[in-house]
């Protein structure tokens, strides 16, 4: 009689479950033991002389170097006292207080040895000196010799491969205030404060890093109270999370700059006249309100570095125009694209799903050249590496950190040098190579603040490439973190000032 | 003579398995391998080191890629078949080692999903087809429908709302793996409940037009009682069917919610693995995508000889 209730006893033993499953989590608002970071990106590995772990274990506040960069893009020492020229080497003296997080002390057999191995392993620490020779000369000071002159050698050790680390058999240990308690790649790693960075070790709380893909759902765990950090919050949940009074909310320019890079190899862009005008065609007011946030671009460099423009780049559409007309592009057919020898000014523009602000940015760099008269094809492509490598491009959306250690050297020698491996612009100017080769052999930051401007004053003559937007990123504390600031980019989010409000 | 012939069948059968394991593994390197996109320079732009002519020929030698095609499918099959699948240039691990401790995850996604789905489609398809047309089964229509119109991600969002940030009854993302998974193993299984409930109705009111249903109801049973009495193992071998397949993406097939809850599956490693032409990766799970797709048809062949014996002979 009762066998046609057997499937509702199913359903109710499944609501059941699903109750159960509900309820039983923990009371609202139970505050973590620890502090909880959440971001969308983890090191993979802890070698640091594995690909870009370096930077990783820096970021999370467990690696360090000899010398970083500060808060205000300055290169200040941190495992070292000073880098002194000794004829085509340096001397570094290190500081005689410094143990990594097992307790022995950093000494120059160390050091050498590891910055050696990453030296020798990781093709990004030696891009740009070339391979370095470390020599011991006592506990204290050791000498490097890089295969490259090197004219700011505190720059070069302030890169992000160059973190100095000790290799035990458990594994490397480092100097950051941080240690490794324990580590799932590329899911979630577990931090402890290092017993011998300093004074401060007790304050300092323990620290789960979580990794999450999707940048909504980062939102919804802060707002759920299982974040005390989030960082890189998506623009489109600031203003839900700003009315949220357990959160603050900011937002910060970040080093990373968008740019725009012009084929010259192309027939049409080998007119600097043609490039010109798309510089002074877009309105980078219009790009910044299209990601709600950044600023407009002054230069290669973010404004915070004292080697950038010191304006914003200009919008004058009248000019572009004029520009265009003498360079001989009319619109004959009144189709409101110009034309030359009955062939339409029209470009390819690309930009990568990688970076979402930049997918953005298309409609309105095409809408904007289309008003001066350009046709303009978008697409999204994903392999953008090859895409760049290839050449088989006009124009192509770029983001890029343009001084990760602090000196504006890499990132022009890099990728707008003559013939250089990431010159995708395919620039040949010997004037900007000649200010570079200045540069190498100047030493003083105020000159090379002086050259630096030099060569960006070239480029924005010859627009090789055109400098967008400098973009504001953004992050969310709760009120244990409330004090606490992200500066750097991505590149110091946990530092040693990482302590927990007093209730 | 019966067990000689059983012998001869399954040493058939293990042929056509390895002959057609070969083939998919051949087929996933060659497609791989046409595929646009140089998985070297790919590595060097991912891990941040130049790509210059000298890394691009350093790597492609490390990793054999300088090495006629034939060459490379046998030395990856070697590896392969003694336990070494090479390791991720995008996570620079062990692929076996990230398959080992991703697809528990997914499994217990993919099977908590299919399990809850099951348990309540089997109550909820019954009531339907007791009553067409009734609560149960506009209730059963209803959830096909949004499953069908709402992308998974978007109520996967609006789960973790309601659930973590509105109510605060779990932790969807800091708490224990178990905790962690409430949510998403609702959202799997709701997106199986529909077509679930929706076959098994189909084929309780099938049998509901045979003579052997109408026999029971002239002897008095009531509906409800002779749709389970003579209906319900039709019903069973239904879902059987239509669960066979659904089984195929409980590894590799969940990336979307994965991605949303943040959970260290195998099908967010694979979609990470795919924009990064994680070569290696790739070819190891369409081999193991294939081993386990024949092991599912294969268990679902042997239990339906189980549930129906007419099949064996």
């Amino acid at each position: 009689m009762s066998v046609p209730f057997v499937p509702l006893r199913l359903g109710v033993g499944a609501a059941a479950l699903l109750t159960v499953a509900m309820v039983g989590g923990p009371a609202v608002g139970q505050q973590p033991a620890t502090v909880t970071v959440g971001k969308t990106f983890l090191a993979s590995s802890l070698d640091p002389a594995d690909g870009s772990a370096g930077w990783a274990l820096t970021s999370h506040g467990v690696g360090q170097g000899l010398f970083s960069v500060d808060r205000d893009g300055r290169v200040v020492p941190v495992l070292a006292e000073t880098v002194e020229p000794d004829g085509d080497g340096w001397i570094v003296r290190l500081r005689s207080d410094r143990r990594f997080s097992d307790g022995s002390p950093v000494t120059a057999a160390v050091v050498a040895q590891s910055l050696g191995r990453t030296s020798e392993t990781n093709p990004a620490a030696r891009a740009t000196g070339g391979a370095l020779a470390f020599t011991v000369i006592d506990d204290h000071r050791l000498r490097i010799d890089p295969e490259r002159p090197v004219p700011v050698m505190a720059s070069l050790l302030a890169e992000w491969p160059m973190v100095v680390y000790r290799q035990t058999d458990d594994g490397p240990v480092f100097t950051g205030p941080f240690q490794v308690a324990s580590f799932d790649s590329g899911s979630e790693l577990v931090l402890s404060p290092n017993p011998y960075y300093d004074e401060d070790v007790d304050r300092r709380p323990d620290v789960r890093l979580i990794r999450f893909s999707d940048a909504q759902s980062l939102a919804l765990a802060l707002e759920a109270g299982e974040l005390d950090l989030a960082f890189n919050l998506p623009v489109e949940a600031l203003a839900r999370l700003e009315d949220d009074e357990a959160l603050t909310v900011r937002s910060f320019p970040v080093a990373y700059q968008y740019m725009m890079w012009l084929n010259t190899r192309r027939t049409v862009l080998s007119d600097p006249a043609v490039r010109q005008a798309i510089d002074l065609a877009i309105d980078r007011e219009m790009l910044t309100a299209a990601i709600n946030g950044g600023e407009v671009a002054t230069g290669a460099f973010a404004s915070s570095f004292p080697f950038a423009g010191d304006a914003p780049r200009p919008f004058d559409q009248a000019t572009a125009g004029n520009l265009l007309e003498e360079a001989g592009w009319v619109d004959t057919d009144g189709d409101g694209i110009r034309d030359q020898d009955g062939e339409d000014l029209t470009l390819d523009l690309h930009a990568y799903p990688q970076r979402p602000d930049l997918v953005s940015f298309l409609p309105v760099v095409e809408a904007q050249l289309q008003a001066v008269g350009i046709g303009v094809s978008t697409f999204v492509t994903e392999a953008v590496s090859e895409l760049a490598q290839s050449h088989d491009f006009d124009l192509l959306l770029w983001a890029q950190h343009t001084a990760p250690a602090g000196d504006p050297a890499f990132f022009l020698n890099a990728f707008l040098r003559t013939g250089s491996g990431n010159n995708h612009a395919g620039y040949a100017s010997p004037d900007y190579d000649a200010v570079l080769d200045a540069m190498a052999e100047t030493a003083a930051p105020q000159d090379r603040t002086t050259l630096a401007r030099q060569a960006q004053d070239r480029l924005f003559a010859d627009v090789p490439v055109s400098f967008l937007v400098t973009p504001s990123w953004h992050y969310g504390t709760s009120d244990r973190l409330a004090g606490y600031e992200v500066w750097g980019s991505d590149y110091y989010i946990l530092r040693d000032d990482l302590f927990v409000a007093a209730d | 003579m019966l067990d000689g012939e059983r012998r001869s069948g399954a040493v058939g059968w293990l042929f056509r398995v390895v002959i057609l394991l070969a083939v998919v593994s051949v087929a996933a390197f060659a497609v791989l391998h046409a595929v646009p996109g140089d998985p070297v320079i790919i590595a060097l732009s991912v891990q941040n080191l130049p790509v210059t002519p000298e890394t691009v020929a350093a790597l492609r030698a490390e990793w054999g890629l300088d090495r006629p095609l034939a060459a490379q499918y046998l030395h990856w099959l070697a590896g392969f078949l003694s336990g070494d699948w090479g390791v991720s240039f995008r996570t620079t691990r062990p692929i076996l080692e990230e398959f080992g401790r991703r697809v528990p995850v997914s499994m217990a996604l993919g099977f908590g999903g299919l399990a809850l789905a099951l348990v309540v489609a089997v109550p909820l398809g019954f009531a339907a087809a007791v009553r067409p047309g009734g609560l149960a089964d506009r209730v059963a229509r209803a959830v096909t429908v949004l499953t069908q119109a709402v992308p998974a991600f978007w109520l996967g969002l609006v789960a973790i709302w309601l659930f973590a940030v509105e109510l605060g009854v779990l932790q969807a993302f800091t708490g224990p793996l178990s905790e962690r998974l409430v949510l998403p193993i609702l959202i799997v299984a709701l997106y199986s409940l529909g077509s679930l409930t929706r076959v098994y109705r189909a084929e309780l009111l099938a049998a509901v037009e045979t003579p052997m249903y109408r026999t029971a109801r002239a002897k008095g049973l009531s509906r409800p009682a002779a749709i389970w009495r003579h209906c319900h193992r039709r019903g069973l071998f239904g879902l059987l069917a239509a669960l066979t397949p659904e089984f195929g993406w409980v590894i590799g097939g969940t990336a979307v919610t994965e991605v949303v809850f943040g959970l260290p599956g195998i099908s967010q490693f694979l979609v990470e693995s795919i924009g990064a032409r994680d070569y290696f990766v790739l070819q190891a799970y369409i081999v193991v995508i294939a081993v386990w797709m024949l092991a599912v048809f294969t268990a679902a062949d042997l239990l339906g000889r189980v549930l129906d014996p007419r099949v064996s002979r």
